[in-house]
């Protein structure tokens, strides 16, 4: 009779203990060792810490998030096995990382009804009628290059048209907002001056400079990494080049003026989330959260993203159930989700997953990244998924 | 090696792939679980399963060219490249499935004839150059045409169907995979006993003999490419089925790179070695993944430590078949089977 009882009880504390350590599983997909790793650690950083604050904080009504992390060292094929483990382990919802990967499994993420949140802000990802299980916390790379057009354009005070030229990377990451970011600047008022192409690993940027300075360029955009822009910076002081930068999200954060030196100092960049340290309502979680060390901005952006997720789950569940499907169908009905100020407020629609179309504007100052301004641009149907 | 015991009565019988019944039994059983295996396996192996198979078409294909034929490239991973864009773009056409697996191996073969071309004045280093143009190349045009290839935003590709029978599944896709994987294997060792595979080889050990003995070189190396580029297409394809949305970054060096490994590290010249090496490179970081992942759970501090090492560990073991075994997995594969054949009367 004692064994009954004692079986008993063990079994019941095991049921309670099983139902208390009820988990939802998300994958995160890093790259911790490849040719992004120094972005991509910070990144997956933020997420980690993220979801272990929401962990701390009761979890989704209880239910506590279990992060599965794969390092796919950017490659596409692991990238693909990575996903199929991280199904057999039952995630409901997907933290990714890179372009070549998102768009690899789109139609498998589809397919399987699991949202993903990637670091990739490609435009056509934001087309629900081509990825309609694909979100970011970020706008595309498109709306971020127009939105630091219009800044420029704001700010600009001589009479003359401001001409602006391009340097890129000849792969698929630098080519994509080109043609929208074009056609935005003419219809601003432009002067479109010519393209240059400088590799991702350049060690020389002069023979890109020499050509930007025949076409007198008052505004490069720059759409490479943070080494490939440091060493155009770096050159163009060199050889006296007067124009100034507007770098992508992926070109300037705090390693730049680290790389670069005085010579990134005053040049434009553009991010989506919050600097570390700006006085945003958000800021003391992330400096409890990370003991008061400094971190990447990128490092906020994969905070803000596991926030936005953790927002659809916990909508998914007042609905009913925490599912791929449910979690996708909650986020679209997400207006104006304040993420503490970390980044600006964010919406989704069924037809439109853009989450915003305001872009943070920031510069270096004394070998600082700053927040300079937020730049917002109106939700246009006709730049959707361009 | 011939068992002991094992005489020929016919040339038919001598001219067989497969020469006991040894042989014979222990083929079917291996057909025999790869047929069962979706049914019992967790589809993240059969996913894992489906990608060896996939690259061993690839390096099987290589092989052709470099470890039979002599002819060195780093082109590889863009001849995939043209024959998943070549059967992407029949696909977006309504063509049905085999005509786009073929039309994408065909497209893939011309682009290897015509970079081939130089292979007549070029050979080492030269041709490796030559071809990594053809890398650089093709991957301008995966990019840039994209009223053709979808440029930088790629394309999707629906999941094949064979008369009416969707292929929308791993495990379906595994058999589909497996099919044209045994027909590609088959083929190429094939060709390799045939009087061009022949031909290959003695390009491959001196040039100069082969063609005092009547082997036009460059019609054969030309061959040697057209083949091996189609084979490669037939698995660009199917990696563009099975994935259903193909970009350029997906075909860069670094596939071509890791065929060449794939072929290294199994064993040059040899099917069997090619096919070990892709399972080798396939698993390698599936491995060291899961080695990561397990250590994690007992010791964080070690697993962020183990992470940067991957890479390390993954040009290391490259670096260490290359000393220490040379002739790749095959060889020791051999070995293991010499020592069972000849238990226990070893000397």
């Amino acid at each position: 009779m004692k064994k009954i009882i004692i079986s008993s009880v063990v079994m019941t504390v095991m049921l309670f203990a099983t139902a208390a350590f009820a988990t939802i599983k998300v994958g995160l997909l890093s790259d911790l060792t490849g040719p992004t790793s120094s972005v991509g650690v910070p990144y997956a950083q933020g997420i980690k810490d993220c979801a272990a604050y929401v962990n701390a904080n009761g979890g989704i009504n209880g239910e506590q998030i279990e992060l599965i992390q794969v390092d796919y060292a950017y490659n596409v094929q692991q990238a693909l096995s990575a996903y199929k483990r991280f199904k057999s382990k039952g995630i409901v919802a997907l933290q990714g990382w890179g372009t070549g990967d998102t768009e690899a499994l789109v139609r498998f993420v589809s397919r399987d009804k699991i949202p993903v949140f990637s670091a990739s802000y490609s435009p056509h990802l934001m087309d629900p009628s081509k990825a309609p299980y694909n979100f970011t916390i970020a706008p595309d790379y498109s709306t971020q290059g127009r939105a630091g057009l219009k800044y420029i354009k704001d700010t600009w005070t001589e009479k003359r048209a401001p001409r602006i030229a391009f340097v890129y990377p000849d792969k698929p990451y630098g080519h994509v907002p080109l043609p929208a970011m074009k056609e935005y600047a003419k219809e601003l008022g432009f002067e479109v001056t010519g393209d240059e192409t400088l590799d991702l690993k350049a060690m020389d940027a002069t023979p890109q400079l020499l050509g930007l300075k025949k076409q007198k360029a008052d505004f490069v955009w720059v759409g490479g990494t943070t080494p490939s822009t440091a060493v155009l910076m770096k050159d163009a002081e060199k050889l006296g080049f007067k124009g100034k930068f507007l770098v992508n999200i992926w070109g300037n954060d705090e390693n730049l003026a680290k790389m670069a030196g005085p010579a990134c100092e005053g040049n434009l960049g553009m991010q989506a989330a919050a600097v570390y340290g700006q006085d945003v309502p958000g800021m003391k979680i992330i400096e409890t959260e990370t003991k008061g060390q400094p971190q990447m901005t990128h490092y906020l952006r994969g905070f803000v993203s596991t926030m936005v997720m953790v927002e659809g789950m916990k909508k998914a569940a007042a609905n009913g159930k925490i599912t791929g499907e449910n979690i996708k169908n909650a986020l679209e009905t997400m207006r104006d989700y304040d993420p503490m100020g970390l980044a600006p407020a964010i919406s989704f629609y069924p037809e439109d997953h853009r989450p915003s179309m305001a872009v943070n504007v920031c510069t270096v100052k004394n070998g600082k990244l700053e927040f300079v301004q937020t730049v917002s641009l109106p939700r246009d149907a006709k730049w959707l998924g361009k | 090696m011939l068992k002991c015991g094992l005489f020929f009565t016919s040339y038919n019988k001598e001219d067989q792939f497969f020469t006991s019944m040894f042989q014979k039994t222990c083929l079917g059983l291996f057909i025999g679980a790869m047929l069962i295996a979706p049914q019992v396996l967790d589809f993240y192996y059969i996913s894992v399963m489906n990608l060896i198979m996939i690259a061993a078409i690839g390096a099987v294909s290589l092989n052709l060219l470099t470890g039979v034929c002599g002819q060195m490239s780093l082109g590889h991973g863009a001849f995939v490249g043209v024959g998943a864009y070549g059967c992407a773009i029949l696909a977006s056409k309504g063509l049905p499935f085999i005509i786009c697996l073929l039309g994408g191996g065909a497209f893939a073969a011309l682009a290897g004839m015509f970079f081939g071309i130089p292979s007549l004045r070029l050979k080492g280093i030269y041709l490796a150059i030559s071809t990594l143009a053809a890398q650089m190349i093709l991957e301008y045009v995966f990019l840039h045409w994209s009223a053709l290839t979808g440029g930088a935003n790629g394309m999707p590709v629906d999941p094949p169907s064979i008369m009416g029978f969707s292929f929308d599944s791993d495990e379906k896709m595994f058999y589909l995979i497996f099919g044209v994987t045994i027909l590609c294997v088959l083929g190429i060792s094939n060709i390799i006993r045939s009087r061009s595979g022949r031909a290959f080889i003695a390009i491959r050990d001196f040039y100069q003999s082969a063609e005092n003995v009547g082997v036009n070189l460059f019609q054969f190396k030309l061959q040697a490419f057209a083949t091996s580029s189609f084979i490669a297409g037939i698995a660009g394809g199917l990696w563009a089925y099975y994935t259903m949305y193909i970009t350029p970054e997906q075909f860069s060096i670094s596939l071509s790179i890791s065929y060449l490994a794939m072929i290294i590290v199994g064993g040059m010249g040899s099917v069997t070695g090619a096919i070990f090496g892709a399972v080798f490179i396939t698993l390698l970081p599936e491995v060291l993944n899961t080695t990561t992942s397990l250590l994690s759970s007992f010791a964080p501090d070690i697993s962020s430590l183990m992470a940067p090492l991957k890479e390390g560990i993954f040009g290391l073991t490259l670096v260490l078949f290359l000393i220490f075994e040379p002739e790749g997995l095959v060889r020791k594969w051999k070995l293991i089977k010499a020592y069972w054949k000849l238990y226990p009367f070893a000397y």
